[in-house]
């Protein structure tokens, strides 16, 4: 007995540890943005803040219209996911229930595309998006994304769509359900959390993104929040009061949502691709 | 018969089309280019042959971000194993907070790249962070130390850094991996007088194999593609020292904007990189059959 | 089954080859296209337009990325865009180095701007790779006669002026006067005064001088060639070589080693030129060199700091005066791709009615100064507080302009002059002697081979 409570003692320290490590660079980028001008360069040991301001966030938001830039990426990051899910779960399904044995080559050359390194399709696709008329748009950001969505998704439904018992199916077929009926009516409930941690991975890739988007958008008004909080780092004058409140805007929002979906990840992997 | 062949394939069709749309024109535009003179700023260029693979091949440089590539990958792999391993472990065994504890340390998963660059240059910032100023402060260092600048130490907290993002991911899934154990194994197990590091060897490690694979070639093939993190932190400085492979090929394409030798080396990247895949699914095939058995 | 799926997918990917590969053999045809005739055909164009009505879209890639500088130039846009209703102006800024990698690969794919600011060093690459198209009949236009000549000629190949100047400045050595004072110092006149002046200023969390070396800008470049250009010393040899191995080059890199290991904050190794600034803005350097932006990064970071902050010319090995002095003539250039040069050519040609430009340079107050002659001396030019109050700076700074170039473009304007600031050879030597001890002249060799390199691929 005193040997399992000194063994929980012991992952309380430790988990506490971490999770200063985990949480101590929130906590500085958040109140580095609100210390008053100067004080941030000016007594780099102060912890606490002499004096709050939120004249940076006013600066970030109505200067430099940030707002703007949220709002690209919670489109781009939505359109995305909503596309990459909706052809992933029907590919899914396809291959655990028609083509079970093209599927595990299928699936092997899906993975092989997750493989490709990002560096060597920025130059093709910024090529092809010129061609296509595209550039400097959300939709063409969108499809270029599809390319690390898909595979990706596909990889983890496909295990998802396994864990469904055919005998399910087969019942709703005597029922005179066609195919398309029973996947929409009896598959997609059954694997629906399988779908949500899926959708949530991919809406994470795609928020988190950086190179595609900077080099396929110009337009400030359509840059997402990667690349707008890129340009303040390059701009006239090296503000950190605004890069930390800037990050601070982008990051609280994706935190919150992480919090509260965090019981729908830890699904993710082990429920899924693994069976 | 006939109609029913025909819904089938709209349900693969879609996706089939997309990615072969996506990756076909950049597959052999890459493939083509690397074997060509070109320029990216130069419309005229003409055929090489295999020149660039050998120019590459033969470039220390190359090999120098390969060997940078490996220690980066290997080094952030273990450590994320490790720290997401221990904590998940940890996280598992207490009752009190557990939820807390959960949702503190998911945090570091939500920072895209960019923010971790910002957060992290301006913790260990030589002038104004507050880690350097700290250590100076508390006379554990004269003068402030070069976290980012110093060629070993910034190849350190690179990874460090990288383990601090990617541990949670680990963590999460081996948490709920371990959630599936069912717990009449260890009570069967501790009636028979297995000791906990038994348990451990015989219960917990065989159910949790898989995902942790899959984990290892999902953590493998990001971090050794991984280009924002490294760029947006140290860029590949000082003097080369934190330049990885993907580092290396953007280098090449708009630095020197030798497009042609560029795409030689992502290829090349592509290539090692599948048959690292392919080491670790013939690992995983050999496993999944064990338990079948 | 599995043989129609096969030959569906085969049928797919030589589609899409097929499509791919009529795509690229007209992209190149289309860059085939007229050459030579574009200047001449468009002067006369221009006439036969002057009189009909603009028309049609143009974008506008600039690196103004902020504050009053954005401003003036949507002001002068939106105004532009009120005189002819049909013309849209569309602006869109990027940080100089994003800039950078944005042109390039826009050029890859056919995806550049009608018109943008560039950097003096990439013209020429942008004229190498037959990017941008001559200005001869804007100039003409507003004037040839009111440009200084050295601007125009750094801009310009085979008499073609490829690029207008916009605004001008040159680099200068900025100090702190209040800390001089205390610390009983006087100005440096000589490359030792300034360091010892340097290393005594480096104590209670102030560094004398950074010396900024990342490799992701040109600054290490940009300190050297002040070192060997002011004593009548060149980076480029006379036929257009690299030339780090001189005397005065290794003698120039071992002083900034010096520096940079007695009077710099040692993060400054990874610093390109707004880290570098900032230092000075926020009052943690003594001194620095750049131009007269500094008065309003200073401004804007610390205004307590203000009236401490003055420039001086840049110091000489012996003290004697500069035998060579660096400037920068912010370019605007036209992209061939553009459909409608004319309203391009328009456009510019509104920044320089008197009240926008001295608008428009009043917007970073001596940062930026006049391009064309007659601007300085006029009473709206001189009323602004700040250049009232940074009298002595401005006309340290204009007293540079007229003498000065770019760097490397003492020879003249080359691509390999723009080779020795974009690819960043010379930041990498720095590091690598820093970072891994190499032997200084080991380093210098290397850097200068590699760079030789580079331009004869750039050449051929």
């Amino acid at each position: 007995m005193r040997k399992k409570y000194f063994a929980s003692l012991i992952s309380h320290i430790y988990l506490l540890l971490l999770c200063f490590f985990a949480v101590f660079p929130l906590l500085w980028i958040i109140i580095s943005s609100i210390k008053g001008k100067g004080e941030l360069t000016g007594n780099p040991t102060a912890f606490l803040p002499k004096v709050v301001t939120l004249e940076y966030y006013r600066h970030v938001i109505f200067d430099l219209g940030f707002i703007v830039n949220i709002r690209n990426s919670v489109i781009i990051s939505l359109a995305t996911t909503g596309i990459a899910i909706t052809i992933s779960a029907l590919a899914a399904y396809g291959i655990v229930r028609f083509f079970p044995k093209i599927g595990t080559v299928l699936s092997k050359v899906l993975v092989t595309t997750y493989i490709f390194p990002p560096i060597l399709l920025a130059i093709p696709y910024s090529i092809v998006m010129a061609k296509l008329g595209l550039t400097n748009t959300r939709i063409g950001l969108v499809l270029v994304y599809l390319s690390f969505s898909i595979p990706y998704a596909v990889w983890l439904l496909v295990g998802f769509f396994k864990t469904v018992p055919i005998g399910i199916e087969e019942a709703a077929k005597i029922d005179g359900a066609n195919k398309i009926q029973v996947f929409m009516q009896v598959v997609v409930p059954l694997v629906a959390p399988g779908i949500v941690a899926t959708a949530i991975y991919t809406f994470i890739n795609v928020w988190n993104e950086f190179l595609y988007s900077l080099i396929l958008i110009n337009d400030t008004s359509k840059m997402t929040v990667a690349v707008a909080l890129r340009s303040l780092n390059g701009s006239e004058i090296l503000d950190w009061g605004d890069m930390m409140a800037a990050s601070t805007l982008v990051v609280v929002p994706s935190i919150i949502f992480f919090c509260l979906i965090q019981n729908k990840i830890a699904g993710g992997l082990s429920e899924g691709a693994v069976k | 018969m006939k109609t029913r062949s025909y819904t089938k394939w709209l349900f693969v069709l879609p996706a089939v089309i997309v990615v072969a749309a996506l990756f076909i024109y950049p597959i052999f535009s890459s493939l083509f280019f690397s074997m060509t003179s070109k320029n990216l700023i130069r419309p005229r260029y003409s055929f090489l042959g295999l020149k660039n693979y050998k120019d590459i091949l033969s470039d220390p440089k190359f090999w120098a971000a390969f060997l940078n590539s490996l220690k980066w990958t290997v080094y952030s792999l273990l450590g994320q194993i490790l720290v997401g391993f221990t904590a998940a472990l940890a996280l598992n065994r207490v009752k009190l907070f557990k939820g807390m504890y959960k949702t503190l340390l998911i945090i570091p998963w939500a920072f895209p790249s960019i923010v971790i660059a910002f957060s992290w240059t301006w913790i260990l910032n030589g002038v104004y962070g507050i880690l350097p100023n700290l250590l100076v402060k508390w006379k554990i260092y004269e003068t402030a130390p070069q976290f980012l600048t110093e060629k070993n130490l910034a190849f350190i907290v690179l990874v460090l850094i990288n383990i601090w993002f990617g541990a949670p991911m680990i963590m999460v899934n081996v948490l709920s991996a371990l959630q599936t154990v069912p717990q009449d194994q260890y009570e069967a197990a501790k009636i028979d007088g297995a000791s906990a590091l038994q348990s451990f060897q015989h219960i917990t490690i065989p159910h949790i194999k898989l995902v942790m694979g899959l984990l290892v070639v999902l953590r493998t093939v990001w971090i050794f593609n991984n280009f924002d993190l490294i760029y947006l932190i140290t860029g590949g400085g000082p003097a080369g020292s934190t330049q990885t492979v993907p580092l290396y090929a953007y280098e090449m394409g708009w630095g020197t904007k030798l497009l042609g030798k560029s795409s030689a080396v992502t290829v090349l990247l592509f290539i090692f990189l599948m048959s690292v895949c392919i080491i670790y699914f013939t690992i995983m095939n050999c496993w999944e059959r064990e338990e079948n058995k | 089954m599995r043989k129609k799926i096969l030959s569906a997918m085969l049928s797919l990917t030589m589609l899409c080859t097929a499509l791919s590969g009529c795509g690229s053999s007209a992209a190149k045809e289309e860059s085939k296209a007229p050459e030579q005739n574009s200047s001449e055909a468009r002067g006369s164009e221009e006439k036969a337009e002057a009189n009909a009505e603009l028309e049609g879209d143009i974008t506008f890639w600039h690196s103004f990325t902020q504050g009053p500088r954005l401003e003036t130039i949507q002001e002068a846009a939106d105004k532009f865009m009120e005189e002819h209703p049909k013309v849209t102006i569309k602006i869109e800024t990027f940080s100089w180095n994003d800039f950078y990698t944005k042109w390039t690969t826009g050029l890859a794919s056919g995806n550049v701007p009608d018109m943008s600011t560039a950097l003096v060093g990439q013209v020429s690459e942008m004229i190498n790779s037959d990017a941008i198209i001559p200005l001869n009949g804007l100039i003409d236009d507003i004037g040839r006669d009111k440009f200084y000549e050295n601007a125009l000629n750094e801009l310009s190949v085979d008499g073609n002026n490829y690029a207008v100047p916009l605004y001008s400045h040159a680099m200068v050595m900025w100090v702190r006067k209040d800390l001089l004072e205390k610390n009983n110092l006087e100005v440096p006149k000589t490359w030792d005064e300034l360091y010892e002046e340097a290393k005594a200023l480096t104590k209670d969390g102030i560094y004398g001088l950074s010396f900024p070396c990342g490799s992701t800008d040109f600054q290490a470049t940009n300190f050297l060639n002040f070192y060997v250009k002011g004593a009548g010393g060149s980076l480029l040899t006379d036929d257009l070589k690299a030339n780090l191995t001189s005397d005065l080059a290794i003698e120039g890199i071992n002083y900034w080693l010096k520096v940079y290991k007695d009077c710099s904050p040692k993060d400054s190794i990874n610093y390109n030129v707004l880290d570098q600034a900032t230092l000075y803005y926020q009052g943690k350097t003594a001194f620095d060199f750049n131009s007269g932006f500094q008065i309003s990064g200073v401004a804007a970071n610390s205004p307590d700091l203000l009236d401490y902050v003055d420039c001086y010319p840049i110091p000489t090995i012996k003290g004697t005066e500069q035998k060579g002095i660096t400037t920068s003539n912010q370019p605007l250039v036209i992209w061939k791709n553009s459909k409608h040069p004319e309203i391009c050519e328009a456009f510019i040609k509104t920044l320089y009615e008197e009240d926008t430009y001295v608008k428009f340079l009043h917007s970073v107050p001596v940062g930026m100064l006049p391009a064309i002659k007659g601007i300085e001396d006029s009473e709206a030019y001189k009323e602004d507080p700040t250049i009232q109050k940074f009298a002595h700076a401005e006309e340290v700074i204009s007293s540079q302009i007229p003498g000065g170039t770019a760097i490397g473009f003492e020879h003249g304007p080359s691509v390999q002059a723009g080779i020795l600031t974009n690819q960043h050879v010379i930041e990498e030597m720095f590091q690598d002697i820093i970072t891994n001890g190499t032997d200084v002249k080991t380093a210098a060799k290397e850097a200068e081979d590699k760079l030789n390199s580079l331009m004869e691929a750039a050449t051929q």
